[in-house]
């Protein structure tokens, strides 16, 4: 499902109810039947978030990283996995390097590995182009369509229609907090460029 | 198990970023160092007061350090948001509280092996043969009286723009039994313990100490959580 509107729209609140992160003001949600404020772990062991922030520690290296993320997981990944990852990301040359040192998309980069470590069935992604160059964004769009293709569910926040419409099978269109439209994420852009 | 294999993991983490921010254990030490320099020349010359107060000035100069690295110790987790990614984890919040609070006592323990020898030059007391580990023993009940409501603070305060200022306001009053329990526990083993009153002493800040770390471990969660 991709997520459109405005700067401000809510777009970004929505997902962060949806990862637990957000107590609602009023109403109540479920994600896969579970109350994300009540049951926050069960919750979080279905999904994985890529967000504006990349959940980095400025002095530790992106090896340390990873590694740290996997030994806090419940079923952590052997060791070996951790530079097979970072391989897959482009940072097998920075895998030393302090976080601190590293570009937004390198950061981008690294908090996109973390999503193969969590294992989720419902991926939320905030933005997860931007930053990115070229080879990172084919990057994303490869790593959505192989995670659609395994049963994997998607709800994508962006401005970036053209990418991210091949991605979603529904759209919805937030203003002010509010589901203003919902549709076939392909005709978005023609609801777009409609008048309110 | 999973829990505690968790907490270890955010100690460890904790361990590591402050060694490679070990600038700020130096920047802390000299700090304390300084305080305790002030204090000897606010109560004057006369080595018999000096000596005296030993242990409340220890206790004091622990406590302004503690407010120092207590506030520093959720900067990193801020700074890119590295909390949020931790809550985003299958882990409960309980196990980084434990995890960072364990390390925010290690740290404070690590201001005794300079902080001591040097109260005990410039105030002119002496350390009773045999009582080395007994310090030290008390050193580290009072470094986890503070860390522990310390840790739960400056989770609270941490994102706020004034929490330089808020911590030492929340802080102060919650330790007042840890200042005072300490004080009077680390006099009497600086000064000899005629009347057998250590005991007492060191109880209560045992028992200080378990319901601080049990009760901030049950709020932490809601700590953290957004508003």
């Amino acid at each position: 499902m991709l997520l459109a509107g405005a700067n401000g729209s809510g777009k970004t609140t929505l997902l962060r109810l949806i990862a637990g992160l957000l107590r609602p003001s009023a109403g109540s949600l479920r994600v896969f039947g579970l109350d994300p404020v009540a049951e926050p772990l069960a919750v979080r062991r279905r999904l994985s978030v890529v967000g504006h922030q990349p959940f980095l520690y400025g002095e530790l290296s992106a090896r340390e990283t990873l590694a740290l993320w996997n030994r806090l997981l419940e079923r952590p990944w052997p060791a070996a996995t951790i530079p097979e990852l970072l391989e897959a990301v482009g940072l097998e040359d920075a895998a030393s390097r302090e976080v601190r040192t590293f570009s937004a998309g390198m950061r981008k980069r690294l908090s996109l590995a973390r999503v193969r470590l969590e294992r989720p069935r419902l991926l939320l992604l905030d933005e997860p182009f931007a930053a990115l160059d070229q080879d990172g964004q084919d990057l994303v769009d490869r790593w959505i369509s192989e995670f659609r293709d395994d049963g994997g569910a998607v709800v994508m926040a962006s401005h970036d229609l053209s990418r991210a419409s091949g991605h979603g099978a529904r759209a919805v269109l937030l203003r002010s907090g509010q589901a203003v439209w919902t549709g076939a994420a392909r005709d978005l852009g023609e609801r777009l460029r409609m008048p309110n | 198990m999973r829990a505690l294999r968790q907490t270890v993991e955010i100690l460890r983490k904790d361990l590591l970023l402050e060694w490679r921010r070990r600038a700020r254990l130096v920047a802390v030490l000299v700090f304390a160092v300084n305080v305790l320099l002030l204090f000897s020349f606010a109560l004057g010359a006369d080595t018999g007061t000096l000596a005296k107060a030993t242990g409340g000035l220890l206790m004091l100069t622990l406590l302004f350090s503690s407010i120092l690295a207590l506030g520093e110790s959720f900067r990193a987790e801020h700074e890119h948001a590295a909390l949020e990614g931790l809550l985003l984890l299958p882990m409960h919040p309980v196990g980084i509280f434990y995890g960072k609070a364990v390390a925010n006592t290690l740290f404070l323990l690590l201001l005794a092996p300079l902080l001591v020898p040097a109260a005990l030059v410039l105030y002119g007391g002496a350390l009773p043969a045999g009582q080395l580990l007994q310090l030290l023993a008390l050193w580290a009940a009072i470094a986890a009286g503070l860390a522990g409501p310390g840790t739960l603070y400056a989770a609270m305060t941490g994102r706020l723009r004034s929490h330089d200022v808020l911590l030492p306001l929340l802080l102060f009053p919650l330790v007042i039994p840890v200042l005072v329990a300490g004080v009077r526990s680390m006099s009497l083993v600086l000064t000899g313990d005629p009347m057998a009153q250590l005991g007492g002493w060191v109880g209560l800040l045992v028992a200080f100490d378990v319901i601080y770390w049990s009760l901030c471990g049950v709020l932490f969660p809601y700590v953290v959580e957004e508003p």
